[in-house]
């Protein structure tokens, strides 16, 4: 800043000079974590004042500010309680297809990544199915849904090929998160092909034609050379499609379609949470919200760094 | 061990609608174990060559053997042949051992305590078994360097590519690493082509050389031939440092005639020289010698301008005329013994002999006279 | 297969005469085609077709299909051959309890149906609204975020963790928060503007604010990601720009503007694609505001109607045509960008 000051300002003293931009840059540092502090504050309100109000009772609510900690007469857990039993089964849903769905979808991302950077063959023609596959990111999904709905209902008869399955005492609502499993994979390939395929443009183009001289074959190649290295960028995009696949309510909603489903997902569950016909229970509401968020939240909270990698590729 | 023979081996790229030729016709024949340097400024097509020969490039048109059979559509993996690249391109997960281990690994039966024992030897041969446990990135770069060569040597293929190996090294590592891949290359006597831009390492470490410039080459001889009979003026440039003098002259009669001097010539040289008549007079500035005083017509008067002393040698740079612009008259470079006193603005006398000179067509810059190769190196064995 | 194979063959044949040259190859074959036991020619055309591909392709071409085109087949199904299907669907009647659509009688019955349905036009009148309207806000945001990060700011990695968490969440569990915080009576947003003697609004009935309360919890989500990709963008530009700028006697503010903003094009088309994208997918946020397929009155947008028509009014084709409607407006913005990523090489 200083360097800004014209040099010939022959009044001031040097130690003048200096003592005043001093003054200014903190005047300026100030206002400058002010303005951030008061971002911070906007961000994190809503999500604040969610957990407080989870706490309230129901005249607590309405008597307190909407963002003040509940009195010790307006604290209860009873909303907690509720909420966590009626989503902890909605949770177990949940993970049971979004873990599989991110662990296939980032393999298979890496294998599509691999295949479409490391070899060579002719530029042009990858473009095209790059493009394809990149366009396939940003799909708005309602174009597949009808689609999507008569091929698991008609074309794919998975409930018959899994008859096995239900003869063991599973609830056949159970092919839903089959059939989740399967869609997340499908509709996650473009993403994390995109985000590998960034990760494996950085790799040293000497190193794997270093292993090809050394006679590996491609699929070698892959096997001990590139998957070894991928391990930060697996953790990138387990983390960021964990998120997604977690949070997306449209499939859920599709495939699975009614909250009162044995194998109903923790969104469906909680998007009817709360509301009845005397109105909405907007500490119930809150407290299924965090409860629901909590394994997203957890992810961000000890692998920020790699979630924001995530997003900004 | 094999040989290994390009024919007319040509490579163009597309770039939108242009086509870049980056290889252009080139024949090379390479003898069994024989070490070839190819040599050229940046972007000759050296490395693009070698890519081909390594199978990492596709050939465009031209056909490419190892020992006879023609490998033009067989995959790297198979050609057996041994890389090693500017970047070392060591596998940063593994250690030094896995790194060694891998090639015989992928591209061999072998079982495990047999690659283990030929890691062991090549380290031992190289100096690094006590690095056969620690990761690359634990190494130092002349040490990544060794590991390199010697995940090539273990694997004992037919041929031994290196390109540019000794680029990322400093200046002494450099000179030490010369010497010994030269060893290695010896007693291995592996059939091997080196790609370098260093024309230190062209003339030290090659049986030949072959010297490529915009994708076409050049010369293919040994060292001490290229150097003294350069095949035209793009290789009597590109060896020598400081390069060759070079002046722009026209032939009358038994003279050549150039800007600011005429040099005359006897019949011998003359009859070299055919109807050409655009001539470039070249000279080393070795081979010009400073005399006491002007006696013969192959001496000229000149001015010092600059001094360069180099320590056992003095480079120094003369002019014709000596009221002449310093920035635009033609200059002469001559080096001269260290302990020859002179300093700018000196007049001396300077001798181009006859049997030392060179003369290329001024339009083609087709060598048409060269000195005697004999003459030159009296004491070098010219094998 | 080894029947189309070798037509395949033969038609590609004329052109590659070399291929006599070609080793029978032991390494992967792909395409390897697994009716019969295969007999030695067989073999042979299958190698040269396998190298005559590799030629045409590019030398790694037949090896490495082995990766990408598995999961781009099953990607391409899923996304493109559902499209299509989509846009036969739409062509048809397609409605109820019915099976099947009937695609014997295919009209553009259900675009004209949309046209003329205020709804709809509403809806599409809204989405761009939307687009636009988040696209720019959370850019701004975003934007300025990472300028005032990005002045070397202690506990910078705090700031940038808390103005991203909410990215981190899913559309139903933020559709919860705002709900609140948009409550009539006891939520923080008619308290606030209480304290400077406005209001109380309804800020989710009133028909004429709703969509823009919803465009400004929207931005609250996403402005951290825009954020994040404006960063990534300033850490790229070198040092000497914003010191030759000073040097020049650029004010703070100009520099910005005249120095730094416009080297930030590539950040902002990216990350303005993307946001995009999310506000077309706002329908989790909507259906979760309103917990059921109708959103507040005035906040319908093309998303909710289309699932609002196939799946809670069964008008599969309607909402299919909708859903057509909505993909164009996607593929308008995609297009261009993805040719403009590959002009640049960037792909």
């Amino acid at each position: 800043m200083s360097d800004s000051e014209p040099r010939t300002d022959g009044g001031a003293t040097t130690i003048g000079r200096l003592r005043r931009n001093l003054d200014r840059m903190t005047v300026e540092g100030a206002g400058l974590y002010v303005v951030l502090v008061f971002a911070a504050a906007f961000y994190l309100v809503p999500i604040e004042s969610g957990l407080v109000t989870s706490f309230k009772t129901g005249t607590a609510i309405i008597q307190t500010a909407p963002f003040a900690p509940p009195g010790p007469s307006g604290l209860t857990f009873e909303k907690w309680q509720t909420a966590i039993d009626t989503l902890l089964r909605g949770m177990g849903n949940s993970l049971l297809y979004a873990v599989p769905a991110t662990v296939i979808s980032a393999f298979v991302g890496s294998i599509t990544a691999y295949g479409l950077t490391i070899p060579t063959w002719k530029k042009s023609y990858k473009a095209v199915v790059l493009m394809l596959i990149i366009a396939g990111i940003f799909i708005p999904y309602q174009a597949v849904l009808v689609p999507l709905t008569q091929f698991w209902s008609q074309w794919a008869q998975l409930d018959q090929v899994l008859s096995f399955v239900w003869a063991l005492g599973i609830d056949d609502d159970y092919v839903g998160i089959v059939e989740l499993v399967i869609t997340h994979v499908a509709y996650g390939i473009p993403i994390c092909t995109l985000l590998f395929r960034t990760y494996y443009k950085t790799m040293s183009d000497e190193m794997i034609e270093s292993a090809r001289l050394d006679g590996a074959t491609l699929r070698r190649v892959y096997r001990r050379i590139v998957l070894p290295l991928s391990g930060p960028m697996f953790a990138v995009v387990l983390i960021y499609q964990f998120t997604q696949i977690w949070n997306d309510l449209l499939f859920t909603l599709v495939i699975v379609s009614t909250e009162s489903s044995p194998a109903a997902p923790v969104v469906l569950i909680l998007a009817g949470l709360g509301s009845s016909l005397e109105g909405q229970d907007f500490a119930l509401r809150m407290a299924g919200a965090f409860f629901a968020a909590l394994p997203t939240l957890a992810v961000y909270i000890f692998f920020g760094e790699e979630f924001a990698e995530g997003v900004a590729a | 061990m094999a040989t290994l023979e390009l024919d007319s081996i040509t490579k163009t790229f597309q770039d939108g609608d242009e086509e870049i030729v980056a290889v252009d016709d080139v024949s090379l024949s390479i003898d069994d174990g024989e070490f070839l340097v190819v040599v050229g400024p940046s972007g000759c097509g050296k490395s693009t060559t070698l890519r081909m020969v390594a199978g990492l490039e596709t050939i465009t048109s031209g056909t490419l053997s190892i020992d006879n059979r023609v490998v033009n559509h067989v995959k790297s993996q198979d050609r057996d042949i041994a890389m090693v690249f500017q970047s070392y391109a060591l596998y940063p997960h593994m250690s030094v051992r896995q790194n060694m281990s891998f090639g015989l690994e992928e591209s061999t039966d072998l079982p495990d305590d047999e690659i283990n024992r030929m890691v062991s030897e090549t380290g031992e041969m190289l100096g690094i078994s006590d690095l056969l446990d620690r990761k690359p990135s634990d190494l130092s770069g002349g040490q990544q360097q060794r590991v390199a060569l010697g995940r090539a040597i273990v694997r004992d293929p037919e041929v031994f590519l290196m390109d540019e190996p000794l680029s990322n090294l400093d200046a002494k590592l450099r000179a030490e690493m010369r010497t010994e891949l030269q060893r290695l290359q010896n007693d291995l006597g592996v059939t091997t082509v080196y790609v370098t831009h260093d024309q230190t390492e062209a003339m030290t470490m090659g049986d030949r050389i072959a010297i490529l410039d915009g994708g076409e080459l050049q010369q293919i001889a040994s060292p001490l031939k290229c150097y003294h009979e350069p095949a035209n003026q793009f290789v009597a440039s590109f060896l020598g440092e400081p390069s060759m003098n070079f002046f722009d002259v026209a032939l009358d009669g038994d003279r050549l005639v150039g800007d600011v001097f005429e040099y005359p010539i006897d019949d011998e040289v003359r009859a070299d020289l055919g109807e050409a008549t655009d001539l470039v007079l070249g000279i080393r500035p070795e081979a010009i010698k400073l005399v006491e005083s002007k006696s013969d017509a192959h001496e000229f008067e000149m001015t010092v301008d600059v001094v360069e002393p180099m320590g056992d040698e003095n480079t120094v740079y003369l002019h014709f005329d000596p009221d002449a612009d310093p920035e635009s008259a033609e200059t002469l470079v001559a080096t001269i013994d260290g302990f020859t006193r002179v300093s700018e603005g000196d007049s001396v006398v300077a001798r181009i002999p006859q049997d030392a000179i060179h003369i290329f067509d001024g339009l083609t810059g087709e060598a048409l006279h060269n000195r005697s190769m004999e003459d030159a190196a009296d004491q070098v064995d010219l094998a | 297969m080894l029947d189309f194979y070798r037509r395949l063959y033969r038609t590609i044949r004329p052109s590659s005469g070399d291929g006599d040259e070609v080793r029978a190859d032991g390494g992967v074959v792909s395409d390897g085609p697994a009716t019969g036991p295969p007999t030695e020619p067989d073999r042979d055309a299958t190698a040269r077709l396998k190298a005559a591909l590799d030629r045409r392709f590019g030398s790694d071409f037949m090896e490495s299909s082995i990766f990408w085109l598995p999961p781009f087949l099953l990607m391409g199904l899923f996304v493109y051959g559902a499209v299509i299907w989509n846009l036969l669907i739409s062509l048809t009647d397609y409605q109820r309890f019915e099976n099947a659509p009937d695609y014997s009688d295919l009209d553009f019955e259900m675009y004209t149906r949309a046209l003329a349905d205020s709804g709809f036009i509403d809806a599409a009148v809204n989405t761009l609204i939307l687009l636009i309207a988040f696209t720019a806000g959370t850019l701004a945001v975003g934007l300025v975020l990472a300028i005032l990060i990005d002045r070397g700011i202690r506990f910078e990695n705090s700031f940038r963790t808390i103005y991203l968490l909410p990215m981190s969440l899913s559309f139903v569990v933020t559709a919860q928060f705002w709900l609140w915080i948009y409550n009539y009576n006891n939520g923080i947003a008619n308290s606030v503007i209480g304290t400077f003697g406005l209001g109380p609004v309804s800020w989710l009935g009133n028909q004429d604010i709703v969509l823009y309360a919803v465009i400004f919890a929207l931005m609250w989500q996403f402005s951290g990601y825009a954020m994040v990709v404006y960063l990534a963008g300033l850490r790229a530009i070198p040092r000497e720009h914003y010191e030759a700028a000073k040097v020049d006697g650029a004010s703070t503010l100009k520099m910005y503007w005249r120095v730094i903003i416009p080297q930030l094009k590539g950040a902002t088309i990216s990350a303005a694609v993307v946001l995009m994208v999310f506000g077309m997918k706002a329908f989790d946020f909507l259906y979760s505001l309103s917990g059921g397929y109708r959103p507040p009155n005035g906040a319908d947008i093309l998303a909710t109607k289309m699932v609002r028509e196939a799946y809670a009014n069964l008008n599969w084709a309607y909402g299919s045509a909708i859903a057509i409607v909505l993909f164009g407006m996607a593929l308008s913005v995609i297009g261009p960008y993805l040719v403009y990523e590959y002009r640049r090489d960037n792909l």
